[in-house]
């Protein structure tokens, strides 16, 4: 299930003090899940023992965040049957490795997103994919083509 | 980089460094696990593969024999079971007569259309799948063949230059990925949908209707149907409005068919047998015939042989257990890199080496092309070299 900014909103302190060095506690929640602010900065979570069990949920709220590489990207290897759809669909893929994964191969370039990894998938180089960093967009390829949903993202 | 011999895909690109397998589906990397070798056995009891292939030879050399499996053996070692059948005048089978034989003899007797995987890659259009799930059976077939690579003529991507079709009757992995452009057909009876092209193709309003725009995709190039068990057995032996459908489709676009599903090589021991005598499977060469009660299962339960020369294969588990049952009445020599059920209940097991860590050779791909294995190491018990050693004490 992904997680919703509305979900961790709510259990922030609501307050807007700007401690976190964002101006809402909104624009904090969409930070926290794309993973460019952690909870610790928000401070008065952690003084302000009337937080503390708002403070706990939240915890077990962001729990999946951190088997979640940077971009979001969760991969459940139970789930995989490593047909490579995901990694010959990723369009950074067939860009950089035409011959390669573009045409449907192993990789032929050090560096891939994803690859094969003894009979299932496996994130490794995270940079790379179209979804992190500043310019990010809101790719799906991989996941929208595979059949078994061992593919997931974070924010849905 | 080797050959997975793991199913009819037969992929090039497997690189193994460290004890890790990559690129290798799930199914694929697990043959490279080589935990369950088997040992050289005689009634049980562990002996060395002389005395054993000695022991196969005195078994081999009297009464009715069957020789069965083959289909993940080399050509080279298919080659030879064919010569060691002819020479004791044995019955001769393989998985193919449950599984896709059907389909492979008609593609070499010419009756419907084929084309490689290569060109598929590089010029299919509609790429359409009939009563297969091949995200389970032959995990690549959609990322490395055909829907999903680039290649050739398709250079623009899947969702572009390819139009994806999958007709099963439930909604497999593999319907789940018939999204955009793209179409699903729950089929609940096959001859219906044969008759579904054929009535489009007369300009009538076809008994499944997504037939309608699945034809007028194929009217734009170059197509490929896949089929599989499914189809088989929703044909259920009446092919003749089959072929009638290729032939019509071919004149007015270009349709081909690939038998999608099955062991590594299959096809392989088909082709050969059939250049040989005519046939695919299920022959005598006693009597110089093929026929549906030499099938190795009706063999063991009308009690026609007395023994079978198992290779490469796991009757006990893919057979229904009374037929299993008879196979431990008679007696067997089971041929076979791994320890299976088969080998737990046979008189005499020789331990060959696995295509590709032991020993190389020649695969034939679902779609017929041949493959050259090389092996990663050279092992001394080669399924050719077994195999050469029973034929001359035989
Ligand atoms: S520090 Fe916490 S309470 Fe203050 S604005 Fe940031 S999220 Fe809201
Ligand atoms: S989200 Fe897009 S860019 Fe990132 S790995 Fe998946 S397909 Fe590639
Ligand atoms: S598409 Fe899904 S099942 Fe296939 S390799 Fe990728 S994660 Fe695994
Ligand atoms: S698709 Fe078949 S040949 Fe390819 S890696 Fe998987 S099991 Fe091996």
């Amino acid at each position: 299930m992904p997680i919703t900014p509305m979900e961790v909103y709510k259990l922030l302190p609501k307050t807007n003090c700007r401690k976190c060095g964002e101006t809402t506690c909104m624009s904090f929640a969409f930070k926290l899940i794309n993973r460019e602010k952690t909870l610790e900065e928000c401070t008065p979570l952690f003084e302000d023992t009337k937080y503390s069990s708002q403070l706990k949920d939240l915890q077990n709220l962001l729990e999946p965040l951190k088997e979640a590489t940077e971009t979001g990207l969760i991969v459940d290897e139970d789930l995989c049957s490593g047909c490579a759809n995901c990694v010959v669909v990723c369009p950074v893929h067939a860009s950089d490795d035409p011959y390669g994964m573009g045409s449907g191969l192993g990789p032929t370039i050090d560096d891939p997103i994803l690859r094969i990894e003894d009979g299932v998938v496996r994130v490794v180089n995270m940079k790379k994919c179209r979804r992190y960093g500043k310019n990010r967009i809101l790719c799906v390829a991989c996941r929208e083509n595979c059949p078994s949903d061992a593919i997931r993202f974070l924010e849905g | 980089m080797v050959f997975c011999t793991g199913c009819s895909c037969l992929c090039p690109d497997i690189r193994i460094e460290n004890g890790r397998v990559y690129n290798a589906c799930r199914k694929g990397s697990s043959i490279f696990n080589e935990k369950k070798r088997a040992k050289p056995t005689v009634n049980g009891k562990e002996t060395d593969i002389e005395t054993a292939i000695e022991r196969a030879a005195e078994i081999l050399s009297s009464g009715n024999v069957a020789i069965y499996g083959l289909d993940t053996i080399p050509i080279e070692a298919q080659k030879l079971a064919i010569g060691l059948a002819e020479e004791l005048e044995a019955y001769i089978d393989d998985n193919s007569s449950f599984c896709l034989g059907d389909f492979v003899e008609m593609i070499l007797r010419g009756e419907i259309p084929s084309t490689t995987l290569d060109d598929v890659k590089n010029n299919a259009y509609v790429i359409f799948y009939w009563g297969t799930d091949p995200y389970n059976s032959l995990s690549r077939h959609l990322s490395l063949y055909t829907y999903y690579p680039r290649g050739g003529k398709r250079q623009r991507g899947y969702e572009e230059d390819r139009f994806l079709v999958v007709a099963d009757i439930r909604k497999s992995h593999t319907a789940k990925l018939a999204k955009k452009n793209a179409r699903f057909i729950r089929v609940d009876d096959d001859l219906k949908l044969v008759e579904s092209f054929i009535q489009a193709m007369e300009g009538k309003a076809p008994q499944y209707p997504d037939v309608a725009r699945v034809l007028s995709e194929m009217k734009k190039g170059y197509s490929v149907i896949f089929g599989g068990l499914g189809l088989k057995y929703g044909l259920n032996g009446r092919y003749e409005e089959f072929t009638e459908m290729f032939r019509r489709l071919n004149e007015i676009t270009e349709v081909y068919f690939i038998p999608s599903g099955f062991h590594s090589n299959m096809r392989g021991f088909n082709e050969l047998l059939f250049e040989k005598t005519g046939y695919i499977n299920r022959y005598s060469f006693k009597e110089g015939v093929s026929k549906a009660e030499f099938e190795f299962s009706r063999l063991l339960i009308e009690e026609k042989i007395d023994s079978a020369l198992i290779i490469g294969s796991d009757p006990v588990n893919s057979l229904p257990f009374e037929v299993s049952r008879k196979l431990g009445e008679i007696n067997t020599v089971v041929v076979d890199p791994l320890n299976s059920l088969t080998s737990m209940i046979a008189d005499v097991v020789i331990p060959s080496a696995l295509t590709p860590i032991g020993q190389g050779g020649t695969m034939m791909r679902s779609d017929g092309v041949r493959v050259k294995v090389e092996p990663l190491r050279e092992e001394e018990w080669t399924d050719v070299k077994v195999l050469t050693s029973l034929k001359e004490m035989v």
